[in-house]
């Protein structure tokens, strides 16, 4: 994410309950575990991070220009056990754009996202992208009254198409929109889904939605993503939190997504810098455990040399750990004085490619897996091996 | 691409190996899925677990599909897409009485109304919307005994006809939900494998329509 200038920030473990209660809805606040502090004061663990970075965008970082890049890491935490798959924690990294709207920036979101599922080790994996104005504007246009409405908005935000059709079939005026809620799981696919829909909708609201997403996909074919995106408009958000494009990735044969993310541009405004934001998160902890559950395991980086010596030769061996660790190789250097037997042994349990042993200052022994020892200066074996790794 | 399914033991087995046959997706007996748990016929896979045990297959992946009572979503709600009503296994989830009780309605009911159910989520919830306070006794079996033996004032359960309710000296005193056989998809399942995850929940949807 460095690559992409956005930059580390550390936000607190624990936090105030009242700064936290300005940007969390009920459901959140309710899933935090919380503790009174030696002040009597409630304060609650980090449960996620995009709500303490607006904070720090509108607070110690509010004299510097927008738009801001900011990235992070770490344990989130929740008392739901369902939330994370009961487990209470949870490993998320994540990034925030902030005071940037339009289909650029959002582009931008989703393509770093694909960008770091890729960096983890995944090989195939697929990003829906979805809006959430589509799904506003059609509860705009639908014909019902407002407590049918909300009663909808639940059956859908709980998944239940029975309940929703049950709801919509009550009512006497039918519209296009009907219709479009009821197939809400089936509204996705390619570009054609945009004029299917488009077809179908007689709102403002979604048919901004369906040209704004229009455009994000050709951006992300620009960004050279086009393939592994599926536009989806019955995605199931938190429709009261995001108030644009939004997304999740998806991992092969693993039931649940890896990433999401989307358009929070109401959230800063809380704080008291009102600012369209836009950002995801990507749970590490289920990307490792899809990646170890997967037939072909992608091989973990193994370290390049190991660095054995005896009496005179540990001057040498820390000279050339340094120098193979200059060329961007792994290499570790023995703690203890080893003669060559014992040094392959250590090499063995080590798990190195190659084993250079060091007796003295002019000449190095030299071991690559499955090849013969070979004796050389020790610049020439760093060379080779620099040579070898790039 | 297979596409497996969840199916649950007990009251709706039938009905459901029924509506797999009637689909076209699969025809196999109750004894033969019974005995190997798990079937797989061209690129349908049928897997036999506990009725409350679907959603969990189902949310966790391990199940592209499933098919489950209402009453078990009731209590387990979790990801899954609940995508349509099949029709069969229609029953009420309802609060019974002893006979001679005198709970006849919520103003009737004691400041603390002891209560014993398999669905206490369910049971909480709804005597909690009509403001009534309740002791949820969780057990998992002949909840119909309890009353009789003093352990509580009323039981939550499901019930097809009400024999079992009539033969255990209980009466039916409120509806807390109508239930029929559900079925569900895994989230992933509906965006990762849509096309073949579709073609089987539009052969389920049309049979049990017709």
């Amino acid at each position: 994410m460095r690559r992409w200038g956005y930059r580390h920030v550390i936000t607190p473990l624990v936090e105030n309950m009242d700064v936290l209660d300005l940007g969390l809805g009920v459901d959140q606040r309710r899933r935090l575990f919380k503790f009174t502090d030696a002040r009597g004061d409630i304060v609650a663990l980090v449960g996620e991070r995009t709500v303490p970075v607006a904070r720090l965008v509108a607070g110690k970082l509010r004299g510097v220009p927008l738009p801001l890049r900011l990235c992070y890491a770490g344990p989130v935490v929740s008392t739901d056990e369902a939330r994370f798959h009961h487990r209470r924690e949870t490993y998320q990294v994540g990034a925030e754009l902030v005071g940037a709207s339009g289909a650029v920036a959002d582009a931008e979101v989703i393509a770093l996202a694909a960008r770091c599922l890729e960096a983890t080790g995944i090989r195939r994996y697929q990003i829906d992208v979805g809006h959430a104005e589509f799904f506003h504007g059609i509860m705009d246009a639908v014909r019902l009254p407002e407590d049918a409405k909300s009663a909808v908005r639940a059956a859908l935000a709980a998944r239940d198409f029975v309940a929703l059709e049950a709801l919509l079939e009550g009512t006497p005026l039918k519209s296009a929109e009907h219709e479009l809620l009821l197939r809400f799981p089936a509204l996705r696919g390619g570009p054609e889904i945009l004029e299917a829909a488009g077809g179908l909708v007689r709102n403002r609201r979604s048919e901004a939605a369906l040209s704004e997403l229009a455009r994000v996909r050709e951006l992300l074919g620009a960004h050279g993503i086009g393939d592994v995106v599926i536009l989806d408009l019955g995605a199931i958000r938190d429709f009261d939190y995001y108030t644009g494009v939004t997304f999740e990735g998806y991992g092969p044969d693993f039931g649940r997504p890896v990433a999401q993310g989307g358009r929070y541009d109401g959230l800063l405004a809380r704080f008291g810098r009102p600012a369209p934001a836009t950002g995801f998160v990507v749970q590490l902890d289920l990307v490792s455990e899809m990646l170890t559950r997967a037939t072909r395991p992608p091989a973990l980086p193994r370290l390049e040399a190991a660095v054995a010596w005896t009496g005179a030769g540990l001057d040498t061996a820390l000279r050339l750990g340094s120098t193979l660790r200059l060329f961007g190789m792994r290499a570790v250097v023995d703690t203890e004085a080893r003669g060559p037997a014992q040094a392959r042994t250590w090499w063995r349990a080590v798990g190195a490619a190659n084993l250079v042993h060091c007796r003295g200052d002019a000449q190095v022994a030299w071991t690559a897996d499955g090849e013969r020892t070979r004796t050389l200066p020790p610049e020439q074996v760093a060379a080779r091996l620099a040579g070898g790794a790039a | 691409m297979t596409v497996s399914i969840a199916l649950p033991t007990g009251a709706l087995m039938g009905g459901a190996l029924e509506l797999l046959s009637r689909s076209g997706l699969m025809t196999v007996s109750a004894e033969e899925l019974g005995r190997q748990l798990l079937v797989e016929r061209s690129d349908l896979r049928a897997i036999l677990v506990r009725p409350a045990d679907v959603p969990a297959y189902v949310d966790h992946g391990a199940a592209d599909l499933g098919i489950a009572g209402k009453d078990i979503l009731w209590e387990s709600p979790g990801s899954h897409y609940e995508l349509a009503d099949l029709c069969f296994g229609a029953c009420r989830l309802v609060l019974a009485v002893p006979d001679g009780s005198l709970f006849n309605g919520p103003e009737t009911w004691p400041p603390l109304l002891r209560i014993a159910t398999k669905y206490p989520k369910t049971t909480t919830a709804w005597f909690e919307a009509r403001g009534q306070a309740v002791e949820v006794v969780q057990l998992h079996g002949s909840v119909e005994l309890a009353p009789q033996v003093g352990l509580v004032d009323g039981i939550v359960d499901l019930t097809a006809t009400g024999r079992t309710l009539r033969e255990n000296g209980l009466r039916i005193a409120g509806v807390l939900g109508a239930s029929t056989a559900r079925l569900i998809a895994n989230q992933a399942s509906l965006k990762t494998r849509t096309g073949p995850v579709q073609a089987v929940v539009s052969r389920l949807r049309e049979a049990a329509g017709g």
